[in-house]
This record gives C-alpha cells, sequence and structure tokens, in this order.
C-alpha cells in the first residue's frame, strides 16, 4: 500500500538539513528544499533513506514564483526483488525558484533516469538545469520562442495564410 | 490429345507462316520472334496472375476476403486496376540521383528476368533455345539480377535505397554458391547441362526430389533467398529500409521491378520444377498441364512462405548461407560424387 | 586500406515501423548501430496545457488521446486522482467494472503490441490474427459505452453507465476463447525459429539499467524486478484478485514479448474473478454536479499497459485544475532505447522500437 513518509523520518530530513521545511499541519506535507541543497538532499534520500526511485520530476507556475516537484519512492524489496512488499512509502521534494531566472542543478547525477522529464521541463516552463547532459527541447521544435506551460504564455496569433482559390488569386 | 499441346499450336502457326512467305529459312527467323513473343507473354501473364493468386492467397492466410470490389465479387480484375494505377502515377524523380543509372536500374533488371525463359523447357520440344550448357547459362544470366539492385540503390541518394544495394549484393553473392553446389547433383547424376536431358532423365528414372532430398531443399531455401522473397527479404524490408532499392521509385519504374519479382518467382519455381519435379512429365494429361501444375504448386509454395515466415536478420542469414547451406551442399556433391560412381560401375 | 566513415540515418517520423512519429537518429557503422537518439514531438498536442482550461470532467476524454491503444487505463488513472483530490468515495460496483474494463484494454493492447512486433519482424500473418481477435474486446467495450476506440467510459466517481448482462455473458464467452487464440500464435510466432532467433539475446538489458532509466512495466519486469504497480501500491480493487506479475530472466526482446505473451493469462485471470464476483450496488458515486475539489495537490498513479502512468493534479479550488503533469510511461521508456540499439543491427532496432512498445500520442502528450 501507497503510503506517505512519517513525521519522525521527516523530524530526522529536518535535523540532518536545517534548510529544509514542510508544514507540520498537512497530512503529507512536501519537503521544500533551497536549491542549492537538492542534490544533496537527493542523495541522502537515496543512499540513507532507501527512496531509490525518482517516479516524477515536474514543475508548476504559481505566476509569483516556480516549483519544482519531484516524487519519489522507496520500494524496499526493489534491489533483491524477493516478494512484494507491504510498504510503499513516498515523498514529495520542492524547491522554489525565482520567476525572473529560474536554475536549478540538474539531478541526473542523482537519479539518472530524470533525462528526458527535465528535458520536457525545460521545454514547456523554461526551467534551466545546470549539469544537465543533454539540455535541449524535446517536445516542440529548436526555433520555438516561450514556453507553453507557463500561466503568461500567449500563444503567438497564426501567421496570415492568404487564401488560394483555384484560379490562383 | 495431341492438338492440345503447345508444340502442335506451334507447329500450326508454322505452317501458316511458311504458306504467306513461302521460304523455309525466313520462317524460322520470324518463328524466333513468335518464340519470344510467347516468353514475354508468359512473363505479361504471369504477373497479371500471380499478382492476383498472391493477393488471394496472402488473404485467405490471413483471414481476410482479399480483393472483392473491382470485377465481381472476387475482384478478378484487381491486377488490371493496379496496372492501371501504376501507369498513371507521378513519375517522381529523386533531387540529387544519378540520372542515368537511376532510369537504367529497373529496365535492366527485368533483363535478366526475362531472358531465362529462353531457356525453360515448358514441354516437349517446347523450348526457345535449348543449349548444351543450359544450367551454366542460366545461372550465368541469373546472376546479373546483382547489378541493377546496387545501382539503383547507388543512383537514388537515398541512404536507405543504399543500404538495401548493399545488402543485395551481400545476399545475392552468398546464396548464389549453395544454389551452384546444389544444381551440381542434379547435373552429375544426368551427365549433362542441358535442360531437356535433365527433364528427360528424370522421366527415364525418378523425380530427382527423390534422388536428391538435400539439394531440393538447398535449392528451395536459396532461390528464395535469390529472389528476395521472405523471409529473405532483407533487400526490400519494408519495416527497416522501407523498401531497399526501390525506396525512390514510383509509377512505371517501381512497376518493373514489381514484374521482375514476379517474374523471378515464376523462374525460380519453373526451376524447381524443371530440375527436381520432373518437368513436363505426367501421366494421363497433356504435358503442359503437368508442367503448370507443378509450377503452380510450386509458387503457391513460395507464397506460402511468404506469409507464414517472420524475416532473418542480414547477419544470420549470410552465416545460414556460409555456414549451413555451402557445407551440406558440398557434403551433398560429395555422396552424389560416390554415389553415381558406384551406379556406374555396377550397371 | 581506406578508412571508414560513420553515417546518420534518420529513422522516421515517416517510417513504417516508428510506431507513428517517432524520429530516431541512428549513428550508424555499415548496419552496426553506434547510437540511437530518439526526438520527439511530432504529435504534441498540449494535453497538459488544454487540461488546464477545462473542467476535471471535461479533462476525461483528453486523456482518451494520451494512449490510445489503452484509453480505458488512461480514463482509470485520471479519474482516480481526481477522486483522490475530490475526496470521492468510489462504489464497488464501479470499482469492479473498472478493473474489468481496464483489464481488457490492457489484453487488447497487449494483442497490438504481439500484431505491430510480428509485422516488424516481417511476419504480417501474425498481426492480422492479433487484430481479428482484439476485435472481439473492441465489440464488448461497444456493447459497454458504445465506442471502440476513445472511450471515455470510466468518469469521476464511477463509470458511465452500467454493463448490462449482455456483456457479461459476452464477456465470459470471450475469456473461454482467449486460450484458443493464444495457442495458435504460438504456433505462428512464438515456436517460429526466425521469430526466436530474431528475439532472443537481443537488445538485453540488465536490472541496473532499467532501473536507472526509470524504465516501467513489462519492460522493467522482462528484466526480472516484480515492479507492478498493481502489486505494489494495489490500489482500487487489485488486492482481492489472484493474479502474478510476469516476470523475464535476461531482459532481452525474448522476455519483453513472453512477458505481454503471459500478461494476457493473468489478465484475463482477473477479469474472471472481477466477473464471478461483481457485487450489486451503483455503478457512479453522489459527485456534484460543479466538481470544486479542494485546494491541494495529488499524485496518484495505476498501472497503465505500457508502464507506471502518473497523474500530478494541483488544484486552487477552482472548477478548473491549476495544474496537471500527466507521467507518460512510454515517454519515460524512451530513455532506455539507446542502450537497447547500441552494438545491435539495424534490423534489431526496429525489434527494440517495438519491444519498448511506445505509442507516440503518449510519449508526445
Amino acid at each position: 500500500m501507497k503510503t506517505y513518509i512519517g513525521a519522525d523520518a521527516l523530524a530526522l530530513l529536518k535535523e540532518k538539513f536545517h534548510s529544509v521545511e514542510y508544514n507540520t499541519e498537512e497530512a503529507k506535507p512536501a519537503v521544500y528544499v533551497p536549491a542549492d541543497e537538492l542534490l544533496q538532499l537527493l542523495s541522502f534520500l537515496r543512499d540513507e533513506m532507501g527512496f531509490t526511485r525518482m517516479e516524477n520530476v515536474t514543475s508548476v507556475d504559481y505566476k509569483t514564483y516556480f516549483e519544482m516537484v519531484y516524487h519519489l519512492f522507496a520500494w524496499k524489496t526493489l534491489d533483491t526483488c524477493q516478494d512484494v512488499p507491504d510498504e510503499n512509502v513516498w515523498i514529495t521534494v520542492k524547491v522554489k525558484l525565482d520567476h525572473e531566472h529560474p536554475v536549478i542543478p540538474s539531478v541526473t547525477s542523482v537519479f539518472s533516469s530524470a533525462e528526458f522529464e527535465e528535458r520536457e521541463v525545460f521545454d514547456l516552463m523554461g526551467i534551466d538545469f545546470t549539469g544537465h547532459p543533454d539540455l535541449r527541447r524535446i517536445l516542440l521544435w529548436e526555433g520555438f520562442s516561450g514556453h507553453p506551460l507557463r500561466k503568461d504564455y500567449k500563444q503567438a496569433a497564426p501567421p496570415f495564410v492568404e487564401r488560394i482559390t483555384r484560379r490562383g488569386h | 490429345m495431341e492438338n492440345l499441346t503447345v508444340g502442335a499450336a506451334a507447329e500450326w502457326i508454322r505452317s501458316v507462316i511458311l504458306l504467306i512467305l513461302g521460304n523455309e529459312l525466313l520462317t524460322d527467323v520470324v518463328m524466333k520472334f513468335v518464340g519470344l513473343g510467347a516468353c514475354i507473354g508468359v512473363i505479361l501473364t504471369a504477373a497479371i496472375v500471380l499478382t492476383y493468386a498472391e493477393r488471394k492467397v496472402c488473404a485467405f492466410m490471413q483471414v481476410r476476403l482479399g480483393p472483392n470490389r473491382v470485377g465481381g465479387r472476387f475482384g478478378l480484375l484487381q491486377p488490371i486496376a493496379d496496372m492501371l494505377k501504376l501507369m498513371s502515377k507521378e513519375d517522381i524523380i529523386p533531387d540529387g540521383c544519378d540520372r542515368i543509372v537511376w532510369a537504367l536500374s529497373p529496365m535492366l533488371l527485368f533483363v535478366p528476368s526475362a531472358l531465362i525463359y529462353g531457356l525453360f523447357p515448358f514441354d516437349e520440344g517446347v523450348v526457345f533455345a535449348d543449349v548444351n550448357v543450359g544450367v551454366f547459362l542460366l545461372l550465368a544470366i541469373s546472376s546479373q539480377s546483382v547489378l541493377p539492385f546496387l545501382m539503383g540503390g547507388y543512383a537514388s541518394n537515398s541512404k536507405y535505397a543504399f543500404i538495401g544495394g548493399m545488402r543485395t549484393v551481400a545476399q545475392m553473392l552468398s546464396y548464389e554458391a549453395p544454389m551452384v553446389f546444389s544444381l551440381l547433383g542434379v547435373v552429375m547424376i544426368t551427365g549433362s547441362m542441358r535442360m531437356t536431358d535433365i527433364v528427360a532423365a528424370q522421366a527415364e528414372n525418378v523425380w530427382f526430389v527423390l534422388l536428391q532430398p538435400i539439394a531440393f531443399i538447398i535449392f528451395i531455401i536459396s532461390a528464395t533467398a535469390e529472389t528476395n522473397r521472405t523471409p529473405f527479404d532483407l533487400v526490400e524490408d519494408e519495416s527497416e529500409i522501407v523498401a531497399g532499392p526501390f525506396a525512390e521509385y514510383s509509377g512505371m519504374r517501381w512497376a518493373l521491378f514489381f514484374l521482375a519479382e514476379y517474374a523471378n518467382l515464376l523462374s525460380i519455381s519453373i526451376l524447381t520444377t524443371t530440375f527436381f519435379l520432373g518437368g513436363w512429365h505426367g501421366p494421363f494429361l497433356p504435358g503442359v498441364f503437368w508442367f503448370w501444375m507443378k509450377v503452380l504448386f510450386m509458387v503457391f509454395v513460395f507464397m506460402w512462405f511468404r506469409w507464414t515466415f517472420p524475416r532473418t536478420r542480414i547477419d544470420q542469414m549470410l552465416s545460414f548461407s556460409w555456414k549451413v547451406l555451402l557445407p551440406l551442399a558440398l557434403v551433398n556433391m560429395m555422396f552424389t560424387g560416390i554415389g553415381v560412381y558406384v551406379w556406374r560401375s555396377m550397371m | 586500406m581506406a578508412g571508414t566513415e560513420t553515417y546518420t540515418l534518420n529513422m522516421g517520423p515517416q517510417h513504417p515501423s516508428t510506431h507513428g512519429v517517432l524520429r530516431v537518429q541512428l549513428e550508424l557503422d555499415g548496419e552496426n548501430i553506434l547510437s540511437a537518439k530518439p526526438i520527439m514531438g511530432y504529435l504534441h498536442r498540449g494535453i497538459e496545457k488544454l487540461l488546464e482550461s477545462r473542467t476535471y470532467v471535461q479533462g476525461v476524454p483528453y486523456t482518451d488521446r494520451l494512449d490510445y491503444v489503452s484509453s480505458m487505463n488512461n480514463n482509470f488513472g485520471f479519474c482516480r486522482a481526481v477522486e483522490e483530490l475530490a475526496g470521492i468515495e468510489v462504489p464497488e460496483r464501479a470499482e469492479y467494472i473498472r478493473v474489468i474494463v481496464a483489464e481488457l484494454n490492457r489484453i487488447a493492447s497487449h494483442l497490438v503490441f504481439i500484431g505491430s512486433l510480428a509485422i516488424d519482424l516481417g511476419a504480417s500473418t501474425g498481426m492480422l490474427y492479433t487484430f481479428r481477435d482484439r476485435e472481439e474486446i473492441l465489440d464488448l467495450f461497444n456493447l459497454v459505452c458504445g465506442a471502440r476506440m476513445t472511450f471515455h467510459y470510466i468518469r469521476v466517481g464511477g463509470v458511465n453507465r452500467d454493463v448490462q448482462p449482455e456483456f457479461i455473458e459476452k464477456t465470459y464467452k470471450f475469456l473461454e476463447h482467449v486460450p484458443v487464440f493464444m495457442e495458435e500464435y504460438k504456433k505462428i510466432l512464438l515456436g517460429n525459429e526466425i521469430f526466436m532467433s530474431r528475439l532472443k539475446g537481443i537488445s538485453k538489458m540488465s536490472k541496473e539499467t532499467a532501473l536507472s532509466h526509470n524504465m516501467t512495466g513489462p519492460n522493467i519486469r522482462a528484466t526480472g524486478i516484480p515492479y507492478d504497480i498493481r502489486k505494489v501500491d494495489g490500489y482500487s480493487v487489485y488486492p482481492r484478485f489472484d493474479f502474478n506479475v510476469v516476470t523475464g530472466k535476461n531482459g532481452d526482446n525474448w522476455d519483453r514479448f513472453n512477458v505481454r505473451y503471459n500478461e494476457i493469462f493473468e489478465s484475463a485471470k482477473i477479469v474472471r474473478q472481477a466477473l464471478d464476483g461483481l457485487p450489486e450496488g451503483p455503478f457512479m458515486a453522489k459527485v456534484p454536479k460543479v466538481l470544486r475539489p479542494p485546494k491541494g495537490e495529488v499524485f496518484s498513479r495505476t498501472e497503465g499497459t505500457r508502464g507506471e502512468l502518473g497523474f500530478y493534479i494541483v488544484s486552487d479550488g477552482s472548477t478548473k485544475p491549476y495544474r496537471v503533469h500527466i507521467r507518460r510511461p512510454s515517454f519515460v521508456n524512451m530513455q532506455g532505447l539507446n542502450d537497447m540499439c547500441r552494438g545491435y543491427l539495424i534490423g534489431d532496432s526496429v525489434a527494440a522500437f517495438s519491444a519498448i512498445d511506445p505509442l507516440m500520442g503518449e510519449v508526445d502528450c
């Protein structure tokens, strides 16, 4: 069964990383971390707490700031492949980013599986990833301007095409 | 019964021409052209019949109905419709292609495919050129079909076509060898390279498929590869290199490739019939019926292969030829030699 | 001796065996593949952006267009996410019906996989056979919701309409038929020597590589890791059913094929159990006419046919979602393509595209 990370584990995390913040009143509090400590936190989660799967990487535009969202899962028997486990813990890690110049270190050095998803975020949301091996647009074409998933994105008017009749004018 | 045979028909045409021209030599020359026309006629008819047959056979194997709109509920006019469609298509010439080589390729491909029909004995006495090195000439001509593929692949200015052209060379050269060695067994038993002799030898004794079962299987496999049909259709290979050397051809040029393919399909069936299934020989019915019954059966077998087997990979296919078929053919040849020697000394 | 050069071959977007509009840039040395770079986006429609301007209920049909071969599973995933967000309790009968149609759709999707792999290897007859049998499932769906392709049957709170007795009867009949046609495929495909030699030992992937690419679905199960969200998360009513997670051993294309082949039997098993235990009751929960989930966010994942299908929905308390992100399994699985192609031949690359089983509607979203 899918369960969210427990309060004591979160407290442990807070003890280890002082800059980590979370709302204790929420049932499933997301862990906020500053961009420069993201990689350390993720390595810690992966190596010490068993969150071996970076299931989802995405971002949200909150108009005044961006939020990078990472969903990590710990499936304890993933390495041994023994039996199907009873517990299946997950955690949400979030990073708030400046709306003017959103830059964040790429997590590909810790979770190489995030490569395409980060490219997608770069493409559609316009967040820059430092240290990404191959940061190019992935869904839109190279000459495309703008980032459609941003809330302030305005679709450019379609180019005016003169109607061609059969006579040629 | 006698009047039904092709030989009788040829005799009748000859007498008519002789009546008109009144000159023996001129008549012989004209008769050669008549024979030529008959060969081309066989190929064109075969292309029409076989496209329809292939569609129907394929459809029934794939639990479909096949053509059923053009020309009644059996779609009998479908080949005509196909032909008209191909003829009315735009002739697209790819940008940057080597025009002359590109245009020559489909025509050149058709030449060897058509040429070998001159060597086939269709019935008793019905053979355009009964040369004494028939088998040799046949293999020499049919191996020429490598070149047009390479030309088409090279001249199309397309990578897919180029890969296809390269594959053709590798494939045809590799399968030429086991095919030749498998035929040598037949030639050794007969003691002659003349096609009519080979058929006659089978009429006297047994069909060579019984004497040379291994050679028969090797021949069938390498003939399938030579004609680029599944499971060895790596040259066209629509799922990998789209259509190989044909990728850039359209309209009538493509139709020529198509025609050559069906001419080849028919010719390997005729070859199998001639070398292993006793040619035109059979009881009760006239030779021409037996001949075409056997040929059409072989055509069906090749179609059956095509619609049931997946395609092999290029490396598997080449190593299969050099590591399995060729040694097997050589061993078969050795045993045939011993057998023939023992048989002769016993006689 | 002349020097040799490598060259680039663009496979796709117009290519018969790239499953739509995938383009793969192959770096080739003769026939050997040095690297394969997938280039996608030719079918990008901006579904995530579109969903932001639709209400939650209006958003469901858009998920049909993601993985259009298994639309039921997409509807299922999206509706589960919305229900979790809005706190809607789904009636039991609806859950059972959802599982039945989702598993039937999984069978249909795997049949398409078998067929497309067959045709990519040149055995076009195999494809026709699988499509013939997929037709039966589509007819069942036609009975249940009137559509054959984009169903929009699973709704927020339940399902669109109740199943008819005729549907149940015909589904039982179909389940009887499953072993019959599977035996037929065994004869025409699995038992074929050429088919075996084309797949065995090709595009091998170790457990570690599969994990590092975050592959999910049959692709990771082929390497031997029993990662199936139906078991791992045990969502919906799946824990009540007895079924196995099919795994492979070597992680080659043969295992990928076999995993999917055997999953058809497992899905059929689930469908039979669900039909046997189908409870009476309402098929739709009481969902407010105007759905306004409370402010918050949810990440809900289900086992789609191609792997883990996740929906991340952020709600700002209005009738429309603030942000929807879809974790598409095909998209993430594409990361493994390079490892599956490198060092093999052009012919194997086609088998690798097929074995990954991407659906471009889902990859490009």
